[in-house]
C-alpha cells in the first residue's frame, strides 16, 4: 500500500529521481541544439525553458518554426499540447500548499514525470507534497542548465543534417507519444491525427493540419 | 528568427502555459468530460507531428533517411528503451545513412 510506506527524506527522492533527471538535462540540451540550429536567438531559447518548462511543447513549438510555419501556428501547437496540464493541475491541487494564488505559483513547477513520481509516492488520489516540489524543481534547474549547454554546444556541432538533428524530431516525437498509448482511446486519437495531418498537409498552409489533429484527438477521446 | 518575433513566440507560448498550469490549482474543480476530452489532443497531437515531419514541402510524405530514423526510434521506444536514448539512436540511424551511403 502506498499509503502506509513512511515519509521519504528528501535525499530519497533526490536519489528515485536522478536517472530523470539526467534524461532531462539530455532533454534540455538536445532543444538547445536544434533551437541553435534553427537560428532562434540563445537568449529566446533559454527564455523559453526559464518560462515554459514543457519539453513537448517547446520542441513541438520549434518544429513548426523549423518546418516555416508562422509565429502564431508555433504558439497554438506547443499550447494544445499543454491542455494536458488542466488535467494534471486538477490532480494535484490537493496536494499543494497555501492559498490560491501559491497553489497556482507551484502549480508551474509541475511536469508529467515529477506527477508521475509524486503518484507513486502518494496516497490515492493524494499526490505526494515533497515529492511533487522536491523533483519538480530539480527538473527545472537541470531543464534550464541543459538548454543553456544546448545553445552553447549546438554553434559547435556544425551542420545538423550532418549529425541526423532533422531526424531528431520525429523520432522525439514518436518517443514521447509511445508511452501515451496504453488504452484503445488514445490509439485511435493518434491514428485518427496523423491521418487527418497527412490528408490535409498537400493542400493547406502549415498549422492546418495540426488544429485538424486537435480537432479530431477532441472528438475521438471518448 | 528575429529578436521581436523569438520574444512574441516565448511570451505566448509561456502566457498560456502559465495559463494552463494555474488553472487546475486555483479551480479545483473542471467538469471530467472537459478532461476527458482534453486527454486526446496529446496523442493525436504529436502523431500529427510525426506525420507532418515526414512530409515534403509539397506536403506529401518523403523518402528519405527519417523514414528509417523514426522507425528505430518507435521500435526501441515500443521495447521500453528510455526515451532520449531513442531521439538519440534515430539521430544516429539518419546521420549513419547519410555518411555511408550518401542519402538524402
Amino acid at each position: 500500500m502506498a499509503g502506509m510506506r513512511p515519509r521519504r527524506s528528501t535525499r530519497e527522492i533526490l536519489q528515485a529521481a536522478a536517472p530523470i533527471a539526467l534524461a532531462v538535462f539530455v532533454f534540455g540540451a538536445s532543444f538547445g541544439v536544434l533551437a541553435a540550429a534553427a537560428h532562434l536567438p540563445a537568449w529566446s531559447v533559454v527564455l523559453m525553458s526559464i518560462l515554459v518548462f514543457a519539453g513537448s511543447a517547446q520542441f513541438a513549438a520549434l518544429g513548426v518554426v523549423t518546418a516555416g510555419g508562422s509565429i502564431l501556428t508555433a504558439i497554438l501547437a506547443g499550447a494544445l499540447l499543454n491542455l494536458r496540464y488542466i488535467a494534471t493541475g486538477i490532480a494535484v491541487a490537493r496536494s499543494l500548499p497555501g492559498g490560491r494564488l501559491r497553489r497556482a505559483l507551484l502549480g508551474q513547477i509541475v511536469v508529467d514525470e515529477s506527477y508521475a513520481l509524486a503518484v507513486a509516492a502518494g496516497e490515492p488520489g493524494r499526490p505526494d507534497r515533497r515529492t511533487l516540489l522536491v523533483v519538480g524543481a530539480t527538473l527545472y534547474t537541470v531543464w534550464v542548465l541543459g538548454t543553456v549547454t544546448g545553445t552553447l554546444l549546438g554553434p559547435v556541432l556544425g551542420d545538423p543534417k550532418r549529425l541526423g538533428l532533422d531526424a531528431a524530431f520525429p523520432a522525439l516525437f514518436l518517443a514521447l507519444l509511445w508511452p501515451m498509448l496504453s488504452g484503445r482511446h488514445a490509439v485511435r486519437c493518434a491514428l485518427g491525427g496523423a491521418a487527418v495531418a497527412l490528408l490535409l498537409a498537400p493542400f493547406t498552409p502549415p498549422g492546418i493540419p495540426l488544429a485538424g489533429a486537435a480537432v479530431v484527438g477532441l472528438w475521438l477521446a471518448r | 528568427m528575429a529578436g521581436p518575433l523569438a520574444l512574441l513566440l516565448v511570451l505566448g507560448l509561456a502566457g498560456l502555459t502559465f495559463v494552463m498550469r494555474a488553472s487546475g490549482p486555483m479551480l479545483r474543480s473542471i467538469p471530467a468530460a472537459v478532461t476527458t476530452r482534453t486527454a486526446g489532443l496529446a496523442p493525436a497531437l504529436l502523431a500529427a507531428l510525426v506525420a507532418i515531419e515526414l512530409t515534403g514541402p509539397n506536403g506529401v510524405i518523403q523518402l528519405d533517411v527519417k523514414i528509417p530514423a523514426v522507425v528505430v526510434a518507435g521500435g526501441l521506444a515500443a521495447l521500453r528503451v528510455p526515451f532520449i536514448a531513442c531521439v538519440i539512436a534515430g539521430a544516429l540511424t539518419a546521420a549513419g545513412l547519410r555518411a555511408v551511403f550518401h542519402l538524402n
